[in-house]
């Protein structure tokens, strides 16, 4: 079988943002770029899908070129084949615009896909957008939270997890269907070194000439959304008292606002 | 602007045929769920700065006690899709049913609860229609000169706040995370009308086979995170599951419940459903009790709106001192116990005398 692997291949690591203690503002300068981590999962699910009926999984990010690191990567974790769609015109892409430039590479690069797996959500715009975006412009059935799968035929049983309403639902699906992935529900396997060294250079990359595809359609120019302002979150002003002393006291401090608040 | 600088895959349109404030209101089959009835309150403003436009619900199926409630919320019209194959959820059926309401009805502006489901509608919905979504919105507004939608949402992580538009294309869609907005009380008296829309979508291409039900361990039997007036959060730097145990003590103690932090979800000390932040609940107690939380802005943006944040924490920097209106520097396992011990010995508040906060 086919699989299709979609990962945003080159995330700033939210984690590693710090405040400037100065200017109280975002420091975005010198985050470093990491794979989205829930495409892990996705890639686990992918690989294991491999494991179990054949075939290959095809690697496909829409990133700045620093995203060749991490589609080696992945090829590290047994990813067959890695393709990385970067060009300057898909710069400011909103979900819509990059799930249209990402269907139209799969058509291209891998027409005869079975699958197409994503992850549940990236961790700097945690929008779970573009799995469904994708499966919309594919025109193919989809499903989300899935936690694992097995072929039966020609179609895909998915069990998924609907985390809120603590229920599992099994969803048979004809293929070609796109999967996005739960995150946290996999354990992604390690990425070999050897491999890794081996997939340099072996990362295939494709500007917007080669895709063809038409400038108002990706990018800023095909993003229905815009981003109109982008701001600190104002926070409320707090009292800001801390109490700092012996664990008998500290109680005490704590039980008289706590009394003061009116909850005992 | 002229067609041709427009991707053709876009149907074109006309902005001003798309009036009104719609709502996708989803229910499990017995009852509404809350995050619709949260929105329809939201609805209802933002129709005050479109002068007045109609506030609208769409229910798939659903029972006419649901409609009412609806009406009550504050919907002027409840539009009730029926039709085959929509006797169960699936999602490609829902998402080409709900759209070809929303393109026959052409409303400006559709609001999505970001409920597991609801996730799972909106982009596909959106992209139906070719037209603009924003996820996880935590405050909407409307541009009065040009009736856009200023769609706010955490985004990089939730270390800044993006204000989103989408000037060409209507509808402007987006979704919002339960408990982000009050649920408004309901008014008896509201009258509104039911319309029943049949639509037809045969697609056969996916089948639920099963449903299970998986209950994850609950740490105490107590009232849901989101549900309480006061709530103590549990955070890694409790080191274990019986750290756990001690908040349970001292949330009985203090009436409330229990929350954790996503590490501590993770370490498995609590269940899922439990998680405060921006990819688990928002609360807004009368209190919040974060104890060994660091303050991470995706943990805070889960409780901000808080009416009072207290901390305990061994680390005098920790963000989350940042935050607090009461903070305690120091070890919980001194200090709780005999916190509980004290709460404890304080003579029970009844209700009335609570003073407000
Ligand atoms: C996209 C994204 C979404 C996220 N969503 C969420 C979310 O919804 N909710 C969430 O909570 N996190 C979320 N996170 C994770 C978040 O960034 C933090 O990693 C997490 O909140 C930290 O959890 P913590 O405070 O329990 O643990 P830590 O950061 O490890 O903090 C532990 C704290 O305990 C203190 N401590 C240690 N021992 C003691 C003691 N004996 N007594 C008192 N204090 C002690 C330490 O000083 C420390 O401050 C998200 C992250 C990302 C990237
Ligand atoms: N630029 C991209 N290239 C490839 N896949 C992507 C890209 N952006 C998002 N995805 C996929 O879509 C999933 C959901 O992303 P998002 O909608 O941004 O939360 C991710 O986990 C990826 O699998």
């Amino acid at each position: 079988m086919k699989v299709v692997l979609l990962t945003k291949a080159a995330v700033p690591n939210v984690t590693a943002v710090r405040i400037d203690p100065k200017t109280g503002t975002l420091v975005r300068e010198g985050v470093p770029l990491m794979i989205n981590p829930w495409d892990r999962d996705a890639a686990e699910f992918a690989l294991r899908l491999k494991d179990r009926y054949g075939g290959t999984v095809m690697a496909l990010s829409m990133a700045p070129p620093a995203g060749k690191d991490a589609l080696e990567s992945l090829m590290g974790m047994g990813v067959d084949e890695a393709v990385l769609v970067s060009d300057r015109v898909y710069a400011g892409a909103d979900t819509l615009a990059t799930a249209y430039t990402l269907a139209k590479a799969i058509e291209k690069f891998a027409p005869d896909f079975d699958v197409v797996v994503a992850g549940e959500e990236t961790t700097d715009s945690t929008t779970a957008h573009v799995g469904a975006q994708v499966a919309s412009w594919l025109g193919i059935p989809y499903i989300y939270y899935a936690i694992d799968a097995e072929v039966n035929g020609r179609s895909l049983l998915v069990r998924r997890y609907l985390e809120d309403e603590g229920l599992i639902e099994t969803y048979e699906i004809d293929m070609p269907v796109l999967v996005s992935v739960q995150k946290g529900s996999q354990v992604p396997r390690d990425i070999s070194l050897v491999r890794k060294l081996e997939a340099k250079g072996r990362v295939k990359t494709f500007s917007n000439s080669d895709l063809g595809l038409p400038a108002e359609c990706v990018g800023l120019r095909g993003s229905p959304t815009i981003v109109a302002k982008v701001f600190e979150a104002k926070l409320p002003q707090r009292k800001g008292e801390l109490f700092e002393g012996p664990p008998d006291e500290a109680a005490r401090w704590l039980a008289a606002k706590l009394r003061e608040v009116g909850v005992v | 602007m002229s067609q041709q600088n427009i991707c053709p895959e876009w149907p074109e349109i006309r902005r001003e045929e798309y009036r009104g404030v719609y709502v996708y209101a989803e229910h499990d089959g017995n009852s509404l769920k809350d995050v619709s009835l949260e929105l329809i309150g939201k609805a209802r403003q933002l129709a005050v700065d479109l002068d007045g436009a109609e506030v609208a619900a769409i229910i798939i199926g659903g029972t006419d006690a649901m409609a009412r409630e609806l009406v009550e919320t504050g919907a002027d019209r409840v539009i009730r899709i029926v039709g085959e194959g929509l006797e169960t959820y699936n999602p490609v059926r829902y998402s080409m049913a709900i759209a070809q309401v929303l393109d026959k009805y052409r409303p400006e502006i559709v609001l999505i609860g970001g409920t597991k489901r609801g996730r799972e509608l909106a982009a596909y919905i959106a992209n139906t229609l070719k037209t603009g979504i924003t996820a996880d919105c935590t405050e909407l507004e409307i541009d009065k000169a040009s009736r856009d939608l200023i769609a706010i949402r955490p985004t990089f992580g939730g270390n800044v706040l993006a204000g989103i538009r989408c000037p060409q294309r209507r509808p402007q869609m987006a979704s919002v995370r339960p408990g982000v907005f009050p649920k408004p009380s309901r008014d008896p008296t509201r009258r509104g009308e039911v319309i029943s829309e049949r639509v037809d979508v045969q697609d056969g291409r996916m089948r639920l086979v099963a449903v299970e039900r998986k209950v994850e361990r609950d740490v105490a039997d107590l009232p849901p995170v989101e549900k309480a007036d006061v709530v103590v959060v549990g955070g890694r730097g409790l080191g274990s599951a019986d750290g756990f145990h001690l908040l349970v003590e001292l949330a009985r103690a203090l009436n409330g419940t229990i929350g954790a932090s996503l590490m501590a979800v993770r370490a498995g000390w609590a269940p899922h459903t439990r998680q405060v932040g921006q990819t688990g609940k928002t609360i807004r107690p009368r209190v919040y009790i974060g104890v060994g939380v660091s303050g991470a802005v995706q943990h805070i943006v889960g409780m901000l709106e808080s009416k009072v944040i207290i901390a305990i924490n061994t680390d005098r920097n920790a963000p989350i001192f940042r935050y607090v209106d009461y903070g305690v520097v120091g070890d919980y396992k001194e200090i709780i116990p005999r916190l509980i011990e004290l709460v404890k010995a304080a003579p029970k508040p009844t209700p009335t005398e609570k003073q407000p906060v």
